[in-house]
């Protein structure tokens, strides 16, 4: 029997691992890294570039490589993020036929589905390299704050790849799993997860070899990438006021200011002062411009400390849903490139009042706590039982456009909750429900997830007939949801099959693009 | 598990039984499958049961099927179940215990699942029904450590993910069953809210103990050692649906509450300004949202009665004016209708009456109504008049001259009367 590996399928970087001899390691690729960029590249001549290699070539060819698309995985084209994005990004965003953002590049729209699995088959690719045999099987994280369509989204690319995905784990939880792996100890820890693209944070408790969720939050709009807009923009202001140009509109120059940002943030964790130096970054009618600037290590701090202190708040709407206070956590692991940076380290330390668990990688534990749930799950050992949550709220629309939650958001799954609801017209004979997923009041505020039309109900006056919704979550995290009138017994139910922005057809027909694909590209 | 695989050996009558520890009442069914349900008793054999369900047979065999796979029923022949090889020990011997030489009914030794485990899913499946503090097997007063304890023990052996890909046949949905409960008994007894709720509920359904009669009952339940004698299931089930509804979330329960108490203040502003439909509703909304608040329940009573009056009113307008426009057929109905909300007016009641026995619509209804109108008022002439009159046209002439005369006798000047009496 195959393998199962385990895929961190990040916004910046993606990083995969497997169990070795009941050991945990991760796979370096061809080049020695242990991380790949999840950047994806189309040269001027057609070539498709993923990893280390469109990243070198990213300055040259800006509008043709595309990168942090997770941001978009799984989004509407009107959500507020994707509008961000289409302001700041190099590349083309379209708006796509089932009305979801797609990522314009050498003369084709790809779907943020594809993207993400163009980066997902070379991750399975590095893996197959190492071992020297197929892999078929992956379990895959993704933020935990990730909603169904983002999740169904990244499973749907997946199977693109060739991959099956036993399942979509939470990054922080498959931290967390890395940190218990092999630990006899009771323990309580936190997990704070700045990434690329996300933040999230997540408490969970350790115990007898069975790893709880107690509670988790996060924001998919916050992360590292944010630090360096700051930085980028910063640049841009500074160079507008001493030159007079706006950097703004030119690709190939934001994309030179936005490596050097990140440069600079990521040199700033060790030094108090950075150079950023970029010749010929414009020209006018006096001849090229330069920039060159130095940037502190307290200037970049004044720049994103709002950012800082917004996770923070995160954190403690945390710890109540967990019901705990910061001393109540033994261990905090700090997850994620961007918690490299000292301010963040020290605003951690400060709020839970210890030092951060140093014995993880950032970049790698997300992939090795998704290897070692794939081996938990199909292994016959079974000595780590992972009990996962579901990180958002579920339940109905009501009367006056109101979100009734059924099932809280943390709650552990598998579960089944159910409660009585009624007419609110009088002669009222069919109710229609309405399943939706989030955490505002407004119903029209959450995401809908589907819906079913309950008929036949007795006419009689409002508030009489008694209607019982339940919903139920098995362990793969499918939602199914009935409605039934308990005094005539009709019922109607339906599976929440959770949608990406792909239908079945359009599946199809990519993964019988790619395979054409890779034909071509071995011939 | 299928159809004609599970007659252990073959031959004889099939017969269903209800799994050990399964509860019907925690399954969705249609009323007919309602019906199918409760004819299983473990001796009424399979073509039986096709013959009396509400069912075609097919769809009793597909509805069988579908329960066994859920781990509902089992498959037995009748005078099967005392082994053959008598001399093993029975069926409830504890897991521990050596395995009889016989399966038990419903182990399947072909499942990837053990012997072991599968007799372990039925013994506990058994005891889902019992108090909450028994399911996680810790001591009512167990504090949040040992629960804790418990629930990661018990999710060791029974949460779904263990059984990854596994083939558990009926299995699959019982362990997760189990799961779930002991997710709920464990949700419940860590929020010190709910577990309040859960010994008080306790507390007030546990039948007084008999050997310290002078303690008082509220320490008696919380002082009850584990194995005390477990209280009556259904009240036990009353009180599950009650906290399930409650969730983990006190917080959620509050704000229902919040929620009621907003429609039953809107409701009684309503009823001041009397709005008395609007009052009503919103009233029945409070109830629905906190169905344990008495106050509501019997404000509601008094609003309930000016609601249907101002109902009724509303469809006698309607009616009079269906009836002005012959629209007699909608009249009628509409007069039923109100008829529903003022069984005590005998006018109304004499009023439908006349008019169904004039549409020649059912003339029992119309009699009913037309002797309701007697009842209600014997001293009026018409109304026996009229009740006579539709005896007469359903053919019942001693009855119809019995009225008549009454009418006539109520009022000797009833010139339509006298007139039915000679034609008769």
């Amino acid at each position: 029997m195959s393998r199962v590996i385990g895929i961190d399928l990040g916004t910046t970087n993606s990083c995969v691992a497997i169990i070795e001899n009941a050991q945990p390691s991760v796979i370096p690729n061809a080049g020695g890294y242990k991380t790949t960029p999840s950047m994806f590249a189309v040269t001027q001549d057609g070539k498709r570039l993923v990893g280390h290699l469109a990243k070198r070539q990213a300055i040259t060819n800006a509008r043709n490589t595309v990168y942090a698309s997770k941001r978009l995985i799984g989004r509407r084209f009107e959500d507020a993020e994707v509008q961000k994005c289409i302001e700041l990004c190099p590349y083309g965003i379209v708006r796509g036929q089932n009305d979801d953002p797609r990522i314009e590049v050498g003369g084709k729209a790809f779907t943020c589905t594809e993207i993400a699995s163009i980066i997902l088959r070379e991750m399975k690719r590095v893996a197959e390299e190492y071992l020297g045999e197929p892999v078929q099987e992956a379990v895959i994280t993704v933020p935990a704050y990730f909603n169904d369509p983002q999740r169904q989204c990244t499973k749907d690319a997946g199977r693109i790849a060739g991959l099956e995905v036993l399942r979509i784990i939470n990054e922080p939880t498959a931290a967390a799993l890395a940190y218990g792996f092999g630990k006899k100890t009771d323990e309580k820890v936190a997990v704070y997860d700045l990434g690329g693209g996300t933040f999230d944070i997540s408490i969970l408790e350790m115990s007898q070899g069975v790893i709880e969720v107690l509670a988790t939050a996060g924001n998919t709009f916050l992360g590292g990438e944010d630090f360096d807009r700051r930085v980028v923009n910063w640049l841009i202001e500074h160079f507008a006021e001493s030159d007079g140009i706006d950097l703004r509109g030119d690709a190939m120059a934001l994309q030179r200011l936005k490596d050097a940002a990140e440069k600079a943030k990521c040199d700033l964790s060790q030094r108090e002062v950075v150079e950023i130096n970029l010749p010929f970054i414009a020209s006018d009618g006096n001849g090229p411009r330069h920039l060159s600037i130095e940037l502190s290590r307290e200037t970049l701090e004044g720049l994103v400390h709002d950012i800082v202190a917004d996770t923070l708040k995160t954190v403690e709407r945390c710890m109540g849903d967990a019901g705990l206070s910061s001393k109540d956590v033994d261990q905090v692991i700090l997850v994620g490139g961007q918690t490299r940076m000292p301010m963040v380290q020290q605003a951690v330390a400060d709020y839970f009042g210890k030092r951060p668990h140093k014995g993880v990688n950032p970049d790698e534990v997300v992939a090795v706590g998704a290897s070692i749930q794939g081996e938990a799950l199909t292994s016959e050992e079974q000595n780590l039982l992972l009990l996962d949550v579901t990180p958002l709220s579920l339940g109905i629309a009501t009367f006056g456009g109101h979100f009734a939650k059924l099932i809280e958001r943390n709650t552990t799954v598998p579960v089944r909750k159910a409660h009585i609801f009624t007419t609110t017209r009088d002669n009222q004979t069919a109710v229609k429900i309405r399943v939706l997923q989030g955490e505002s009041e407004t119903a029209a505020e959450n995401d809908l997830l589907g819906e079913f039309v309950l008929t036949g109900i007795r006419r009689a006056p409002k508030g009489e007939p008694e209607i019982e919704v339940s919903f139920d979550i098995d362990a793969n995290g499918i939602v199914s949801v009935s409605a039934r009138d308990l005094e005539t017994g009709k019922e109607q139910s339906i599976t929440v099959n959770a949608t990406g922005t792909l239908d079945e057809g359009e599946i199809q027909q990519i993964i019988e693009e790619h395979e054409l694909y890779e034909v071509q590209a071995k011939g | 598990m299928r159809l004609g695989k599970d007659g252990s050996s073959g031959g004889g009558e099939r017969v269903p039984h209800l799994a050990p520890g399964c509860d019907p009442a925690s399954l969705s069914l249609t009323p007919a499958e309602g019906y199918l349900l409760s004819r299983i008793d473990g001796n009424t054999p399979l073509s039986l049961l096709r013959q009396i369900a509400a069912l075609p047979a097919a769809d009793v065999d597909r509805t069988l099927e579908r329960w066994v796979k859920e781990g509902v029923l089992v498959w037995d022949k009748p005078g099967a179940r005392p082994a053959p090889q008598a001399s093993a020990p029975p069926t409830s011997t504890p897991p521990s215990a050596p395995r009889p030489a016989a399966p038990a009914p419903g182990i399947d030794p072909s499942l990837d699942l053990s012997v072991e485990m599968q007799q372990r899913v039925i013994d506990f499946e058994a005891c889902l029904d019992r108090p909450y503090h028994e399911i996680l097997g810790v001591a009512l007063d167990a504090d949040a450590k040992a629960i804790k304890s418990a629930y990661f023990g018990l999710s060791k052996q029974f949460h779904p993910d263990r059984y990854f890909r596994r083939n558990l046949g009926p299995y699959a949905a019982r362990v997760e069953r189990i799961f779930k409960k002991v997710l709920e008994a464990y949700e419940l007894l860590s929020d010190p809210a709910t577990r309040v709720e859960v010994q008080r509920g306790l507390g007030a359904e546990a039948p007084p103990a008999p050997a310290s009669p002078a303690a008082p009952a509220a320490k008696a339940a919380s002082a009850a050692p584990a194995g005390a004698p477990p209280p009556d299931p259904a009240a036990a089930r009353r009180l599950r649906a009650r906290l399930s509804s409650l969730g983990r979330h006190h917080r959620a329960q509050q704000e229902r509450r919040l929620k009621a108490k907003g429609f039953f203040e809107s409701g009684m502003a309503a009823f001041k300004k009397e709005r008395w439909l609007e009052a009503a509703g919103s009233v029945r909304l409070a109830i629905a949202f906190d169905p344990d608040n008495e106050s509501y329940r019997s404000a509601f009573s008094d609003v309930q009665r000016k609601a249907h009056e101002e109902r009724a009113r509303a469809l006698l307008k309607e009616a009079d004016g269906a009836f002005e426009l012959s629209d007699y057929k909608d009249a009628l109905r509409l007069y039923e209708e109100a008829l529903h909300y003022r069984a005590f007016d005998a006018e109304l009641s004499h009023k439908t009456g006349r008019l169904a026995w004039k549409l020649g619509a059912d003339l029992r209804k119309a009699k009913e109504y037309a002797m309701a109108a007697c009842e209600l008022a014997p001293d009026n002439a018409l109304y026996h008049r009229t009740l006579g009159q539709i005896y007469k046209a359903a053919g019942l002439a001693a009855n119809a001259k019995r009225e008549l005369q009454t009418a006539l006798r109520l009022d000797p000047k009833d010139v339509e009367a006298r007139q039915e009496l000679r034609a008769l």
